[in-house]
Formats: structure tokens, C-alpha cells, sequence
């Protein structure tokens, strides 16, 4: 299970942020006491790190540069502050993202994980079941047999597969396919649904998705 | 100056002189002095006159021209000050020192204002940066609380609406504002586009508008924070005005980029098109629909201006309306 560690001052902000993650499936580390909050960074030795800039005593931008000396944790900055040179000025110190707040929630998820998956370098293909999943190609293969998935396919697919065993609810998987730029409404992602599960079916696995009613899908 | 009005302005000056003479005449004959000798004092007393007059014309025409042609030039007539020099005849100095010290007092006063204007602007972006803060944590308590789900969109949906009108705020009192603060780097359409789409995804397909882009793979010389907002503003017109459909499309050429956003939604009225931009214009469509203020394009067309891009509309009433925004390209930029 992924580490995130929660630097964030508002308290209510940092518990919800805290319930949403354990949610999603990671363990979460909060810092409730900001004195030697760089020191605390180090000892959690967590897998990432939300950073706000706005802390008491420091400044979340100056805590990052000093971290950066030392560790290459990711760190995503997340912050009230609106402007581009903020921004800028966080990722030249080596953030790996930058979010402002209020922020969409399955976006944050999205951003989290696309930042987890960055930096521990997965290889372009995985695995589900016996069928491998390459992203680089937009296929699922097996044994001698090859299913191309379509651009709107594999990002519902990949998203199902990161969460395997957990529900995807349909929110979630159109704001993963908004966020790639595929503006699709309600009918054409379950069309892109049902295409997919036929081609999971040709591939031997006819009910890999299961639907949960008005919840989502789990793929199993 | 005008020699006319000059002498128009001497005129007390000429009756005391022919007053004088008359009396010096008047003397003369008294003192029964020869007809020629009166008349050399005359020719000498008049000579004096006029010489005394030209000189004094010709030194007080150079300056009060100057003065004249300055006003008549400057753009800004306040830094007339500025640019006269203190001449060397008392009147004309005087008038220098009021100048100068009208000019200074006012000034302070600019000074003053911009000051508490200035004071009134950082704590409005204090202030946007606190009330965010509850914003967002309704937000997650709103998405973690997905077991009630059916309010949770509709919460979510006011949640939004509440931060879309803190962001005109925090954008208005940017646009107006004489500070640079932002900053001009390659930002991609496509990225802010579709940041912009998903924060609108509840609404957009509540009123079932699809999105089509075309050729927004370019990057523009903007600042991405303003960009996002000029595009919400806009995202949400088409959506107050009834579109079904939204077009955005860039087209790239070696000294510009335009970005062109389409809707075909109720269109604006040929009237009422030439003053869109204007602070606090309504117009036909503000009475017949919901909420509107008059400000959101007036934001935009500051932005825009301060952005340095031009931005410009075209509507048919009842069938689309479409927003221009020209970027330019900096070949510097590219280099570097």
C-alpha cells in the first residue's frame, strides 16, 4: 500500500483530504505539529507527499527547495495560491505537479496516481490475468491473439485495472476520459463500456466487468 | 497668444500712455515750446512705447505658446508641469510655482489612493485565498460522503458555482489593477481547455452540450491561470445562452494564433453586439435570461488587453455566437 503524507494546516481540509485517500486505498501519514516539518518529510519515508504552500512558521515553497537537497520523493503542491509565478516558481524547486485549491477530488486521485506511477517507472506493460495489458500499444494480447482497444477504451480500462477489486464509479471514469481530452456525455461511455467488455469476451474473459448498480464497475 | 488679445489685454495700459501724452502736450503748449520739439518728444515718447512693448510681447509670446501647443499635445495633460520651464518674467513664474505645486499636491492624493487601493486588493486576495480554503474541504466532505449520492452532485454542482464567483472577484480586481502580475510562458490549449471542461462536466452534460475541438495541440504565449478563467467565462455564456453544442478551434499560422469559440446557442442580437465588452452591459439577452451581470466579458476584454491579445465577437441572432482571441507569437520566446 502507497504512503501519502498530508502537509496541510487547515485541519478540516487535512482530515477529509486523510478520509478521501484511505478511501482510494492508501495509507496516509498527517502532520499535525509544524515545527521541524522538513525534519518529520524525511522520517515518514513516505511514497508522496502533498505539500501546502500556505504553513505556519514556513513557507511550503522554501520547506520543498530544502527537501529537494536531500530526497526525490515526489511532492505535489497543493495550494489556494492562484497565480502562474507560484506555480513556476514550485515546479523550478522540483514539484512534481501543482494543484490549486478547491480541487475536483477524481482529479486529484488521477493526478496522485499518474505522479506515483511516473516515478516508480512501471513498466509499459502489465499484467491482468494471463492477458497483457500494453499501454504504449493500446493492447490486450494473449498467448498468439491481439485486441487493439481504442484511445476511450484503454483509458476506462487502465483506470479499472489501477483499482482492480474496487468500484469505479462512472464519474470517476469520465472525468479520467475529460481529462484526456475525450469529451464524451453519458450514452457514449456506455457504449465504450459495452465495446470493451465484448472485447475482454473475445479475449476469454466475458464477465471481467461487473456492473454495481447505480455505484459503478469493478473489474474483477 | 495672439498680438490682438494681447493688446486687447494692454488696453488699460495704452488710455494711461495717451492719457500722458495728452498731458505732456498739454504742457508743452503751456510752456510754448515749438510745434517740431513737441513732436520729437511724441515720436520719442511712442518709440519708447512700442519698444517696450514689443519686447515685452515677444518674451511672454514664446513661453505662453509653448505652454499652449504642450497642452494641446499631451495625452495626458496632467504632466503639463513637466514639461514647461520656469521662465524668466514674474507672472509667467508664478503661474510655473502654482503649477508645480497643484501638480505635486495632487500627487499625493493619486498616491493615496492607489495606496488604500492597492491595501484593498491584497487583502481581496487574502481573502480569496482564505474562503477557498472551507470551499475545498466542503468539497471532499461533499466527495467523501458518496453514500448519500444523490445530493452529492447537487451539492457539488453550488460548490462550484460559489467558487466560479469568487473567481470573477479575484479576476476583476486583477484586470483592473496597474501591477504585473502575471506571467506570459507557453501554455496549452488543449491542457487548459480540457482543465476548464471537466470543472464544467456536471453542468455541460446536465444540459447535454457536446464539446467538439479541433487543432488545440498548439501552445500559446499566455499566462494559464488567466487563459483558464477567459475560457470558464466564456464556457459559461454558452451555457447561460442556451448552446447545445460548443466548437473550439486554433488556427496556427507563423505570426499568430486564434482561438475561435463557438456555440450555437441564442446568439446576440446586431444591436446590442458592439457593446458586449462594456462594464455592466445586459443587453436583450441579460433581461430574457438568468443571472447575468455584465461583467464577465468586460473581465475577459481586460485580461485580454492587459494579455496583450484581441479578442473579438461575432453573433447571429438565433443561430451562434463566436468569441476571437488572437494570441500573438514572440519569436524571442521560441528561442528561448
Amino acid at each position: 500500500m502507497k504512503k501519502i503524507m498530508i502537509i496541510e494546516d487547515e485541519s478540516a481540509l487535512r482530515d477529509e483530504l486523510s478520509i478521501m485517500l484511505r478511501n482510494a486505498g492508501y495509507d496516509t501519514v498527517v502532520v499535525t505539529d509544524f515545527e521541524n516539518v522538513s525534519g518529520q518529510m524525511t522520517a515518514a519515508n513516505a511514497d508522496l507527499i502533498l505539500l501546502d504552500i500556505n504553513l505556519p512558521n514556513v513557507n511550503g515553497e522554501t520547506l520543498l527547495q530544502e527537501f529537494r537537497k536531500g530526497s526525490d520523493t515526489p511532492v505535489i503542491m497543493l495550494t489556494s495560491r492562484t497565480t502562474e509565478l507560484d506555480e513556476v516558481l514550485s515546479m523550478s524547486y522540483g514539484a512534481d505537479d501543482y494543484i490549486t485549491k478547491p480541487y475536483n477530488p477524481t482529479i486529484l486521485l488521477l493526478r496522485i496516481s499518474a505522479v506515483l506511477k511516473r516515478t516508480a517507472k512501471v513498466s509499459q506493460v502489465q499484467n491482468y490475468h494471463d492477458i497483457e495489458v500494453s499501454t504504449v500499444k493500446g493492447s490486450l494480447s494473449r498467448g498468439g491473439k491481439e485486441q487493439i482497444l481504442t484511445k476511450n477504451e484503454m483509458i476506462i480500462f487502465q483506470l479499472l485495472l489501477d483499482r482492480q477489486g474496487e468500484i469505479v464509479t462512472r464519474d470517476d471514469l469520465m472525468t479520467a476520459l475529460w481529462d484526456n481530452d475525450e469529451f464524451v456525455n453519458d450514452n457514449a461511455l456506455s457504449v465504450n463500456i459495452s465495446r470493451l467488455r465484448g472485447k475482454l469476451a473475445d479475449m476469454g474473459l466475458p464477465d471481467a466487468i461487473e456492473t454495481r448498480k447505480k455505484q459503478g464497475y469493478v473489474l474483477k | 497668444m495672439k498680438l490682438t488679445d494681447y493688446m486687447k489685454d494692454r488696453l488699460a495700459v495704452y488710455l494711461i500712455a495717451g492719457g500722458t501724452w495728452v498731458l505732456v502736450l498739454i504742457f508743452l503748449a503751456a510752456f510754448r515750446v515749438t510745434v517740431q520739439a513737441a513732436v520729437i518728444v511724441s515720436v520719442i515718447l511712442w518709440l519708447g512705447m512700442f519698444a517696450a512693448e514689443a519686447w515685452g510681447f515677444t518674451r511672454k509670446k514664446s513661453w505662453y505658446d509653448k505652454l499652449e501647443n504642450c497642452l494641446g499635445e499631451l495625452d495626458k495633460k496632467y504632466l503639463l508641469s513637466e514639461m514647461v520651464s520656469d521662465p524668466d518674467f514674474l507672472e509667467g513664474h508664478i503661474l510655473y510655482e502654482a503649477l508645480q505645486e497643484s501638480n505635486k499636491s495632487m500627487c499625493e492624493h493619486i498616491a493615496e489612493y492607489r495606496r488604500e487601493n492597492k491595501e484593498f486588493r491584497e487583502y481581496l486576495e487574502l481573502w480569496v485565498h482564505e474562503i477557498k480554503l472551507p470551499v475545498a474541504s466542503l468539497q471532499l466532505m461533499c466527495h467523501n460522503d458518496d453514500g448519500n449520492s444523490s445530493n452529492h452532485t447537487k451539492y457539488a454542482e453550488q460548490i462550484r458555482r460559489i467558487d466560479d464567483y469568487i473567481e470573477n472577484v479575484l479576476y476583476y480586481a486583477r484586470s483592473g489593477n496597474a501591477e504585473r502580475d502575471y506571467i506570459i510562458k507557453p501554455v496549452s490549449l488543449k491542457r487548459t481547455f480540457a482543465d476548464i471542461a471537466i470543472r464544467n462536466r456536471e453542468e455541460l452534460l446536465e444540459r447535454g452540450i457536446s464539446l467538439h475541438t479541433e487543432g488545440l495541440d498548439v501552445n500559446v504565449m499566455t499566462d494559464g491561470k488567466w487563459l483558464g478563467f477567459i475560457l470558464g467565462q466564456l464556457m459559461g455564456n454558452s451555457m447561460k445562452y442556451d448552446a447545445t453544442e460548443i466548437t473550439v478551434t486554433a488556427e496556427d499560422s507563423p505570426e499568430k494564433t486564434v482561438l475561435h469559440f463557438r456555440d450555437n446557442g441564442c446568439g446576440i442580437p446586431a444591436a446590442d453586439l458592439p457593446n458586449i465588452f462594456s462594464k455592466s452591459f445586459t443587453g436583450e439577452n441579460g433581461r430574457t435570461h438568468r443571472r447575468s451581470t455584465g461583467m464577465g466579458l468586460y473581465i475577459v476584454k481586460k485580461l485580454c488587453g492587459k494579455l496583450g491579445h484581441s479578442v473579438s465577437a461575432g453573433s447571429v441572432q438565433g443561430e451562434f455566437t463566436e468569441i476571437s482571441i488572437t494570441f500573438g507569437k514572440n519569436d524571442l520566446h521560441d528561442v528561448v
